[in-house]
């Protein structure tokens, strides 16, 4: 298929989502991928389900998210994700064991409560517990933990196992997916796009550019320059335990989240800095993140004292200067789509809808403009997406 | 991070404590230099030099005394040496090593001007079906428990693979009253031809104590076959028989009460590897290597391997290799001490045991991994599959890589190290490179005890 | 190679049960000398497992010593009163079953 309706470029979760919700309305899509499919961020992220409100910063990110204005999203997501397994006829570990956020100071727990009352307004059904009430239902949070806010619908997917699934499910619709295929030139074309790897071409009138850390340097190829602010945040993971807790627990105040996974390994991260992004090859891990994340955390779940640290790793996260998602078509480029940006494993079900949405000419199931691309464009004085 | 490790200096670090590290770590010593030699086992030695327990040395006597008198030197030469001490990551060029105390979980950190990486190696294993029961080990398993603990590890012992390692094992066993019901070699290296009689020349000493050994095994009666494998092991609760096939189609069953197999050795590479130096291709197209210069330089600026884990060549290019690795690293810290032109007579000995090496890898060449059962347990930690492997390459979407992720092989508590070379092999792309898994920290899993404990007392 | 005499044997508890072990032997080689192989299972498929290389690389030969699970009976040296416990028990339905 040399003249698809869509090339997708980038095989992370983002471009197999957006891939399949593009076959399912019968588009002809051809997904490109400069190694192996779900390597990257897909592949290395922690796969939880944020549907209560996030906390607002990694560990050393300079700008907060404005997670008041993503619920709606995280809310639509949660509905998309009760029913992915079924839609692509596939496990992928889904758990919805639901999740607590935990504070530890009157601060958080005033934090807590508003957050709360965001999370009331935009539909997700969250309660704040105090410390003995959240103990109650997971003994193992500690006597630091001052209060929580429970959500039954947080959980997780595996990621290794998602982004394969909707990519099985996409080709059985059609679509091809050229794996080790990067691309190396896009050229306009009347109103098409032709987009070049190597001597292979393959020209449509949509491009989807969903290649989270590269998303600068592929549309730089079709004269796009669209600033992002790549960075490298690390995972660690234990040795296999015996089932021991099926919540997903995070830190309101701090990057921090902890669950333990179908195979049994509990699973520590929260976004804490890599020593070093590299786009190349291998980012690598700073140990000082690795100490302090699993201090933290064994601060709030002390048992993790007693497990041993099997492997951790670091991976990119396409994130953009303001921090928040960016999705739709670049204003001056039509037919040129960019999606990525923080949360996007949450949010991937919801961003292959809505860019399917968008390309076929409708309206999205929630209001995105506020998130399109041209505020990260270069010649454009880009006003900040929060209210 | 201060408050959870100690912190420790020193001029250079010798990560391994075996021929290599000890060789090393005396000449860095005597050439005025503060060392601090890290080694994960509760004793100096390495594999070659092991030390047996000193309840058991005061009964049995001591083992390979050669190696007693090295540590001895070592210690006595001020060298800061640190058993028990895993070094489980490592970063800035290897001038930082991040340690655990195997007994207590206690962390350190220690910064170095250079370090040495002399990790040795483990055997190399190759999966068959029945390979993970209970009773099936490595030769090395067999030759510890007989050296070390003067136990056989079994009354009826079958030993299989490939390699002249297989020999000594054979006569360990025998020393401790096994009875070995047949050594199962895959090649014929035991009728050299034309190819092997150049080497041979070139290194009379090792065949003359390979022939010591076929004379033991002659003596006690023992079965040799070339040109066999192991097609399976059988057992329920452990392995009690073991199906042999030979090359022309012959199989047979034996019973046994334990089976060692092994295809000779790996270099142990995470370090170096972790720390980013280039890699190549070693003889056997198995294994990435270090690229290293004659005296063990990498391409990381003060990083140094030697040793076996810079390719497998045995005890005495070990030693050599080590002293060498030394004397450079003393050129660079220390050039008013270095003794530069014995080194130069110290490399062409080195260059010499290589090229034994290579003759042991013409000799006893590696099967393919073509015919492994898709049912077999490739990967022992996750149970993996061949087949499940293969279907994951067959995709044509995954790398080694990508095969990790889809399949969970090489996520266990090994690391992968058991079967890495595998995955590699099954899952190749075929451009002639054979991939890795990638080395991660902690290179062993690392209780997290002293890292959550330390910061709550801070 | 001095053969003075045979060396200290020791009380080990494996599982419950009081033997003799030689003082300083692996503890691998006390349960082998017991005929005790299998000692653990593998957390995927419930195979059983026993030690396999001997060196501390694969991690097949974890016991609990002394009440500290995960530790390595090929590296473990025996010591007059030391508890071993295997686990080879049949495993827990898996996580979140």
């Amino acid at each position: 298929m040399t003249q698809p309706d869509v090339v997708v470029i980038g095989a992370g979760i983002l471009g197999a989502s957006a891939a399949f919700h593009l076959a399912e309305r019968g588009y002809r899509v051809v997904v490109l991928e400069r190694g192996a499919p779900n390597r990257e961020g897909s592949g290395t992220t922690a796969g939880n389900l944020h549907i209560q409100a996030i906390h607002t910063r990694r560990p050393g990110q300079e700008v907060p998210v404005d997670s008041a204005r993503l619920l709606p999203l995280q809310r639509r997501a949660s509905d998309h994700w009760s029913q992915i397994e079924e839609r692509l006829g596939a496990d992928v570990e889904l758990r919805r064991g639901g999740g607590f956020m935990v504070a530890e100071t009157a601060d958080q727990e005033e934090e807590l409560r508003e957050k709360h009352e965001w999370e009331r307004r935009a539909g997700i059904p969250t309660e704040v517990l105090t410390g003995d009430e959240a103990r109650k239902q997971l003994p193992l949070l500690s006597d630091r933990v001052r209060a929580a806010s429970w959500c039954s619908l947080d959980g997780y997917a595996n990621p290794l196992l998602i982004t394969p699934a909707y990519l099985a499910a996409a080709r059985r619709l059609g679509v091809e997916v050229h794996a080790f295929t990067p691309v190396t030139g896009i050229q306009q074309v009347g109103d098409d796009y032709k987009v070049l790897s190597g001597d292979r071409s393959w020209t449509a009138p949509v491009v989807v550019n969903v290649a989270g850390p590269w998303i600068t340097e592929i549309s730089a190829l079709a004269g796009i320059q669209i600033r992002m602010s790549p960075v490298a945040i690390q995972m660690h993971v234990t040795v296999r335990v015996p089932p021991v807790m099926h919540h997903l627990v995070q830190h309101i105040g701090e990057g921090m989240s902890v669950k333990q996974v179908s195979a049994g390994n509990l699973l520590i991260g929260g976004g804490w800095p890599a020593a070093a992004l590299d786009m190349a090859g291998r980012s690598t891990v700073s140990v000082p993140s690795m100490a302090g994340n699993l201090a933290q955390a064994g601060r709030i779940l002390p048992f993790l004292g007693e497990l041993r640290l099997l492997r951790m790793w670091a991976g990119p996260l396409a994130a953009t200067p303001d921090e928040m998602p960016v999705i739709g078509e670049v204003p001056g480029h039509p037919g040129f789509f960019v999606a990525g940006g923080t949360y996007a494993f949450t949010l991937a079900p919801v961003w292959g809808d809505t860019l399917a949405r968008q390309i076929a000419g409708e309206a999205p199931a929630d209001p995105v403009d506020d998130l399109g691309p041209g505020r990260l464009l270069h010649d454009d004085a880009t006003t900040p997406v929060s209210p | 991070m201060a408050d959870v490790m100690t912190e420790s200096e020193a001029d250079v670090a010798v990560v391994g404590g075996g021929p290599a590290g000890l060789h090393a770590a005396l000449v860095l010593a005597r050439g005025g230099l503060s060392v601090v030699l890290l080694d994960e086992s509760d004793t100096l030695g390495g594999q070659y030099y092991k030390r047996r327990a000193e309840q058991l040395t005061a009964a049995f006597g001591d083992f390979r005394p050669r190696g007693t008198e090295l540590i001895r030197q070592v210690r006595d030469s001020g060298v800061d040496c640190r058993t028990g001490t895993l070094v489980w990551g490592a970063e800035d060029g290897g001038r930082t090593l991040f340690t655990s105390d195997v007994r207590t979980g206690a962390l350190g950190r220690i910064n170095t001007r250079a370090t040495l990486v002399a990790t040795g190696a483990y055997e190399r294993s190759l999966p068959f079906p029945g390979w993970t029961l209970p009773g099936v080990v490595t030769p090395g398993f067999a030759l510890h428990l007989a050296t070390m603990d003067r136990v056989p590890v079994g009354q009826r012992v079958v030993l299989a693979g490939t390699g002249p390692f297989l020999l000594p094992v054979a006569c360990a066993l025998l020393e401790v009253g096994a009875r070995i019901e047949a050594l199962v070699e895959l090649n014929h290296p035991y009728r050299p031809g034309i190819s092997s009689i150049g080497g041979a020349l070139r290194q009379p000493a090792r065949l003359a104590e390979a022939a010591r050994y076929l004379l033991t095994l002659a003596r006690h009666g023992v079965r040799v076959e070339q040109g066999s494998r192991v097609l399976a092991a059988h057992g329920d609760t452990q392995v009690t028989a073991v199906d042999i096939g030979h090359e022309d189609g012959g199989v047979w069953q034996l019973e046994t009460d334990a089976l060692c197999v092994g295809f000779g050795f790996r270099p142990s590479t995470e370090l170096p590897r972790l720390l980013g130096c280039d890699t190549e291709l070693d003889p056997t197209g198995t294994e990435q290597l270090p690229v290293v210069d004659a005296d063990g330089a990498t391409s990381v600026d003060g990083l140094y391997v030697a040793g076996d884990c810079a390719g497998i060549a045995g005890v005495h290019a070990a030693g050599v290799r080590g002293q060498l690795a030394a004397h450079a690293i003393l050129r660079r810290l220390a050039p008013e001490r270095a003794r530069v032109r014995v080194a130069d007579l110290r490399r062409r000995r080195a260059r010499a045991l290589d090229r034994f090496a290579e003759l042991a890898d013409r000799l006893y060449p590696l099967p393919t991994t073509a015919d492994i059962p898709d049912a077999t347990q490739v990967c022992r930690c996750e149970g993996v599959s061949a087949g499940e492997i293969r279907e994951a390459a067959a995709t044509g979407w995954n790398d080694l890589h990508g095969t990790k992720a889809a399949t969970r092989a090489g996520m266990g508590p090994c690391q992968g190290r058991e079967c890495g070379h595998i995955v590699a092999a099954l899952a190749g792309r075929g451009e002639g490179t054979a991939e890795c898994f990638a080395a991660r920290m902690p290179i062993r899993p690392l209780p997290m005890a002293a890292t959550i404990e330390g910061q709550e007392v801070q | 190679m001095s053969t003075n005499s045979l060396p200290q044997t020791v009380t080990v508890t494996i599982d419950g049960t009081p033997g003799q072990a030689w003082a300083g032997q692996s503890v691998t080689a006390a349960l082998v000398s017991a005929g005790i192989w299998p000692l653990r299972r593998n957390p995927v498929n419930g195979q059983l497992r026993g030690p396999f290389c001997g060196m501390g690389v694969c991690l097949e030969c974890e016991v609990t010593i002394n009440g500290r699970p995960g530790s390595r009976s090929c590296t473990a040296h025996v010591t007059d009163g030391m508890d071993i416990r295997t686990h080879t028990e049949p495993l827990q339905t898996a996580a979140h079953g």
